[in-house]
């Protein structure tokens, strides 16, 4: 406000000019900024880079058509066309005319065409007025029902004409035709030629930056036809849990995703790449196809958003791609996502959501492993896991009758520490761990387990061994074990590598046996299982008396020194009231708890801390304990363990652990105790998940499976549901889970654990099970499996024999039927009907392919190598069989049996005329008409006896 | 140091350290208007606050989108403060010297157009204003977060950084009190103002002398009332509402200890020794008689001493009692917390049944 400025102004004018000028051109530069910032978005040149791929794919193509085009050829026929269009040069006067006359046709039925299209509209129009005019019974009713006439006719005269023009035209048309008959020729050949090569130039011209290309994408009017565009599906049957209301859900990731669902990209880096399993996902003919399926319904994340790398909330698979993306699109964990993406290697945990209820899903080989390990270490005894655990056997063996089994110091130092014993123990690890092996928790912890112990052995009921142990032969019973099928469920010491190629799970690992239990409760449990234990899933090997003592004298053999050194502390006696006290006085005061703790005996307080101590660390989970029956589980259940807020997930003080649900799963599973890291905890309240020692790939397996577990809603039509047969063939996989028949046979592909230490000498081995509902029939079956004799007289490997019910026995007959998608029972013929000669045929062919070289069995004395052919009859399904004569291999790769008409071909053409089919339908009766319905005398012998 | 500054920074401390830093700003003012303070204090803040931006907590929070306007308005506040003083300062200076203000001098009382000086320069400032404000927009994107879920609420769940005081006052007060009672008053106190306010000096010029209690008792509810306790809420409340130092993690499951106690439990259980009156007007009968002395029984008394008196013989009875009144309630704010802090104590009248605590 100086005195230089004018009278009554406080500044310059021209000085505020100035600044209003520079602030204008500032605020012409923010809004283009505005523009270009909303126009500019990753997604674009993610395209962008598409389309070069694109184009380099074509050109390669291209390349590839080009080649195949006969240059040669190509440049004759253009030789050729030139030739050709000489000729017709020639005849340009008489193709002149022509096309003259052509002309002239062409201008009469163009008037004839207009002329025709006016009568047609009045006929129509007079139609309706004579229609009118007659119902109303009017006055010129009859003139226009004359004029009607007469136009009608008109119509139809100028119709005629018009085809008359047109035809004339035609042939007007073929003699020019004719007339360049040779050129025409020529092109047709050179486009024949060429087609491909053109139709690929046009995709590389419109995939290429072309000036209209950046007309469509230009800013501010790409809101028209834009190339350049977000892509996206919406899915019918499966929604987004927006909290007020569930929303069709929306995938966008091929926006960037550009190539997921076309094949030919497998060898394009990310995210270009095609899908890796594009005949079970995305693509358009699989199961999943991406329009119905959209991504994100498996994969996890935020599908609908585009606006960078970050917003779909990815997720990566470990730090080393962690710090790529961070250098690479700045990644950062997501921000308040429910559910963020999978990491790629916990992707099967998306087919849980809608596969739920089944016991094994195709393909999904992490999941199943997890499964399989959850199964392994009874996870479901504690927490319950809806869907697919509820029929599943306690983990663990029964407790009913332990006393006679094993001793009381034997139980003691095995609770306190399974893994000394026996490394490969699947019973987990409660004490002397992370959080409880202060001394002060030690001494609690022993009185608590001697307490137990005690409790146990009250209750143990007095059981007499049905056999007594004579001794044996322990080399004998080394072999036995391996050879009649023991290691399908058990590891045995003696037998490392074979154990862990089998892997086995289902029994424990027999290691330190000797060490571990009574000889003669062995020797009878080797004979008769469910002797000692009603429900136990061992079965029978019917073996005679010596076998089972050679097998004993092996397992006694096993022992385990170090442990049998072992003497358990005795119980603390304070310590064991100190904890009585801290349960009685949860809800009295201490002076009241006190009261009651000592109207009790020593051997009260110390049965009562049992009791409550086998409660506390849920052991009637895994085993039978007499009174627990009925008690609810002690672990939280996990049946939506996937949705969990992560907030709600307790990381203690744990900052070093991944802050996601698998990060925490993973380090829970490894050391389940951590939590309790830096929190000072009286001893009732430390956490009590046991250790299971479990290796990472286990931890991460079992990840897998149980991330999978969400609780989100799924509309009926969007999830599996199984149809009738699937039905019946899940219910029957439970149960042949249960008892681990696939621990031996391998069912359509399923397992056979056994047969992987056979070096793939698979003939020696159970057999495997491929559409084995095909292959038997359905009465015989259901006999069988109670009532089991050998079929393969050359295997040692021993079918048992299960204790299954009823009910277990239909659904294992109704599973293998369904799944080869086969009815009940097959008509079978009482009497074979021949066809004249085809008896002769038959006899002819049996003789020729030297069948009872190997079927010996009734034929001749020699050993048998196959099947005894005259049991085939109750056995096998005739349409199977057929099937079976044409190609053995087909059903199993490995079988010795040979193929007599490979390739379809008849050896012998002579006999029933080389006609294959007629041949083994043929041999297919013969079998049928020799075969018995019973059974020999030597094979009932062998199951009635025992 | 860090550790320090954590623990320094709970209210309990920093709420007395800033009332007393706001006295010794009012009573030095001419000192704290000085150019060379403000120089002082500036080239101090920066480096100090680079070196506090090291800290990776600290970062985070001072980085959030949501609380960047803080940081502004803790910028734009300090400067406004200094230089309303500054100016008010030197007025006093030139008053106590005999002179008039510098707004009041000859070559400053001239008149100027109103076009272009006025309207044209608005226009400057609304367009420098939007270019700002669309540059915010694009350099730091609106957070949006997550579709609400009922079942999921975020955590912290806070205000809007404009509200953030009033979520701070939900600490000490029930809702009835601290979102509708206490906003109204600040509302109904503010547009009373000019009413009660008849001092006709301070018009037009900068000054402080001149309006002593008028302007000391402004600020208070301004800067320590208001702005202190959005600042707190915005970068010093974590998960949970919990108090969490500006260098401190911000550990989901921090737990404080707290356990507060209403006026009437601590007169008959813990004085008296007996059970509590089942009337619960006798029950809350302390705690009502000294919410109703506060209100009504101190305003007679407080016009007794002589520093009102002067008021009264300068504003006028009815004035008087709607300032006492406002300023009363203004002080409740206070006068609370430092009940919480120093006694625990929950309610002075606690009427669940009524749902009328206080």
């Amino acid at each position: 406000m100086s005195k230089k400025h004018e009278p009554g102004m406080a500044y310059d004018m021209k000085k505020l000019n100035v600044v209003f000028a520079f602030l204008s051109v500032l605020f012409l530069a923010v809004v283009v900024w505005v523009f270009l910032d909303d126009y500019i978005r990753p997604w674009k040149f993610v395209q962008l880079e598409a389309m070069k791929i694109k184009q380099e794919k074509l050109k390669e193509k291209l390349d590839e058509v080009k080649g195949e085009v006969n240059q040669d050829k190509l440049n004759n026929l253009k030789k050729e066309l030139a030739a050709a269009r000489e000729i017709v040069e020639s005849r340009r006067q008489e193709i002149a005319e022509v096309k003259k006359e052509i002309d002239k046709v062409g201008v009469k039925l163009k008037g004839e065409t207009i002329i025709n299209g006016q009568l047609n509209s009045k006929v129509s129009a007079l139609a309706f007025n004579y229609g009118v005019a007659h119902s109303k019974h009017a006055s010129n009713a009859g003139d226009l029902f004359q004029q009607l006439r007469k136009n009608k006719a008109l119509f139809a005269e100028s119709k005629d004409r018009m085809k008359l023009y047109q035809s004339q035209q035609k042939s007007l048309n073929k003699k020019v035709e004719a007339l360049r008959k040779e050129e025409i020729n020529a092109s047709k050949k050179i486009k024949d030629m060429t087609s491909t090569m053109n139709l690929v130039q046009k995709a590389i011209d419109s995939n290429s930056v072309s000036p209209v290309f950046v007309l469509r994408n230009l800013p501010f009017i790409d809101f028209l036809d834009p190339t350049l565009n977000i892509k996206q599906v919406v899915l019918d049957n499966i929604t987004d849990d927006r909290y007020f209301q569930h929303v069709k859900k929306v995938d966008r990731c091929m926006t960037c995703h550009t190539f997921i669902d076309q094949p030919g990209y497998e060898d394009q880096p990310n995210p270009h790449k095609t899908h890796p399993k594009l005949d079970l996902m995305v693509g358009a003919k699989s199961h999943h196809p991406m329009k119905s399926y959209g991504c994100t319904s498996c994969h996890g994340g935020e599908g609908h958003r585009v606006n960078d790398f970050n917003a779909a909330a990815h997720i990566p698979q470990n730090d080393e791609q962690k710090k790529e993306w961070e250098k690479k699109y700045h990644w950062h964990e997501p921000h308040k996502v429910a559910h963020p993406m999978f990491k790629l290697q916990n992707t099967e945990a998306g087919c849980v959501k809608c596969h739920n209820n089944v016991e094994f899903i195709p393909q999904a080989t992490a999941l199943n492993e997890g499964r399989k390990l959850i199964e392994q270490y009874g996870c479901y005894g504690c927490h319950k896991i809806e869907g697919w655990t509820e029929e599943k056997r306690m983990p663990g063996p029964s407790l009913h009758k332990v006393s006679s089994k094993i001793t009381k110091e034997f139980f003691k130092n095995w609770v306190w520490d399974p893994k000394t014993f026996n490394a490969h123990a699947n019973m987990p690890s409660f004490f002397a761990q992370d959080n409880n092996s202060k001394k002060e928790f030690m001494i609690k912890n022993i009185a608590e387990v001697n307490a137990m112990a005690e409790v146990i052995w009250e209750k143990s009921k007095p059981y007499r061994p049905l056999a007594k142990y004579q001794g044996g032969n322990k080399e004998k019973g080394k072999e036995l074990i391996k050879s009649v099928g023991c290691m399908s469920c058990h590891g045995v010491e003696g037998y490392e590598k074979e154990s862990e190629l089998v892997g086995a799970y289902a029994g424990p690992y027999l290691t330190g046996t000797g060490s571990k239990v009574d000889p003669d409760w062995l020797v009878s449990w080797l004979i008769k299982p469910d002797h000692y234990q009603e429900d136990t899933i061992m079965p029978s090997f019917r073996l005679t008396n010596k076998e089972a003592n050679d097998i004993a004298a092996y397992l006694l053999s096993l022992k385990n020194k170090k442990f049998e050194k072992l003497r358990f502390s005795s119980m603390d006696k304070n310590a064991r009231d100190e904890i009585l006290l801290t349960y009685f006085s949860a809800f009295d005061t201490m002076e009241v708890a006190k009261n009651r703790l000592s109207k009790m005996s020593d051997r009260e307080r110390t049965i009562e801390l049992g009791h409550r101590s086998i409660g506390k660390y849920g052991c009637f989970s895994c085993h039978n304990i007499d009174g627990f029956e009925g008690r609810a589980p002690i672990g939280p259940e996990l049946t939506k363990f996937g949705s969990k807020p992560l907030t709600q997930f307790g990381f203690g003080h744990e900052h070093d652990v991944e802050h996601s649900r698998s990060g925490w799963t993973k380090a829970h599973l490894l050391n389940p105790k951590r939590w309790d890291r830096g929190a000072d905890k009286p001893f009732k309240d430390l956490l009590r998940m046991p250790n299971f020692y479990m290796t990472e790939e286990e931890a991460e397996a079992i990840t897998v499976a149980l991330l999978g577990q969400v609780g989100d809603y799924v509309p009926l039509k969007g999830v599996k549901r199984l149809n009738a047969r699937e039905k019946f063939v899940n219910d029957g996989m439970k149960v042949i889970n249960k008892y681990n028949c696939i621990g031996c046979h391998q069912v359509d592909g399923w397992r056979g654990d056994l047969t992987k230490m056979l070096d793939e000498d698979y003939h020696s081995g159970p057999p495997w099970l491929v559409k084995q509902g095909q292959r038997v029939q359905a009465d015989w079956f259901h006999h069988f499996l109670d009532n089991v004799y050998p079929i393969r007289p050359w295997l040692e490997v021993r079918m048992p024999s299960y204790n299954l019910t009823n009910e277990e026995k239909n659904k294992i007959v109704a599973m293998f039927q369904h799944k080869a998608s086969q009815d009940t029972f097959e008509n079978l013929v009482d009497v074979v009907k021949w066809n004249p000669g085809e008896r002769e045929a038959a006899k002819k062919l049996f003789a020729e392919y030297e069948c009872a070289t190997c079927h010996t069995s009734g034929f001749n004395n020699d050993e048998a190598q196959a099947p005894n052919l005259y049991l085939a009859k109750r056995r096998l399904r005739p349409s199977w069989t057929h099937d079976w004569l044409k190609n053995p291999q087909s059903f199993l790769p490995y079988t010795t049996m040979p193929n007599f008409w490979e390739d379809g071909e008849a050896q012998n053409s002579e006999i029933l005329g080389g006609d294959v089919d007629k041949q083994v339908q043929a041999l297919v009766k013969y079998i049928y008409e020799i075969g018995s319905d019973d059974l020999p005398n030597e094979l009932t012998r062998y199951w009635s006896k025992n | 140091m860090k550790q320090f500054v954590n623990i320094v920074a709970d209210p309990i401390y920093s709420f007395p350290i800033t009332c007393v830093l706001y006295y010794y700003m009012l009573k030095y003012y001419k000192f704290f208007g000085s150019k060379k303070f403000a120089w002082t204090v500036t080239l101090i803040a920066i480096p100090v606050f680079l070196i506090m931006m090291a800290d990776p907590n600290f970062y985070l929070i001072i980085t959030w989108p949501d609380n960047i306007p803080i940081t502004i308005l803790i910028v734009a506040v300090s400067f406004f403060t200094w230089y309303s003083i500054h100016k008010a300062a030197i007025n006093d200076t030139r008053q106590e010297e005999g002179e008039v203000p510098v707004e009041a001098t000859p070559e400053n009382r001239e008149k100027v157009w109103c076009w272009p000086n006025l309207v044209y320069t608005e226009m400057f400032a609304i367009i420098a204003g939007t270019v700002f404000l669309i540059v915010w927009a694009i350099v730091f994107k609106a957070p949006l977060e997550e579709p609400a879920n009922p079942t999921w609420a975020p955590n912290p769940a806070k205000a809007p950084w404009y509200f953030l005081g009033l979520q701070e006052m939900l600490v000490y007060f029930d809702p009835w009190m601290a979102g509708v009672v206490l906003p109204g008053v600040i509302v109904v106190g503010l547009i009373a103002i000019p009413y009660i306010d008849t001092n006709p000096k301070g018009n037009g010029y900068f000054c402080f002398n001149d309006r002593k209690f008028a302007i000391s008792s402004f600020l208070f509810g301004w800067l320590v009332l208001w702005l202190y306790l959005i600042i707190v809420g915005t970068f010093l409340r974590g998960p949970n509402w919990t108090f969490y130092g500006p260098f401190e993690y911000w550990d989901f499951h921090k737990v404080v200890a707290e356990y507060n106690v209403n006026l009437s439990e601590f007169l008959w259980i813990k004085f008296l020794g007996t059970a509590m009156p089942s009337n619960i007007l006798v029950r809350e009968a302390l705690g009502i008689v000294l919410s109703l002395g506060y209100m009504f029984g101190l305003p007679p008394l407080l016009a007794k001493t002589s520093f009102f008196k002067e008021l009264i013989s300068k504003i006028g009875m009815i004035r008087y009692y709607i300032t006492i009144v406002l300023f009363l309630l203004m002080f409740s704010l206070p006068i609370k917390m430092v009940l919480r802090w120093a006694f625990s104590l929950k309610y002075i009248v606690a009427l669940p049944e009524w749902e009328l605590n206080l």
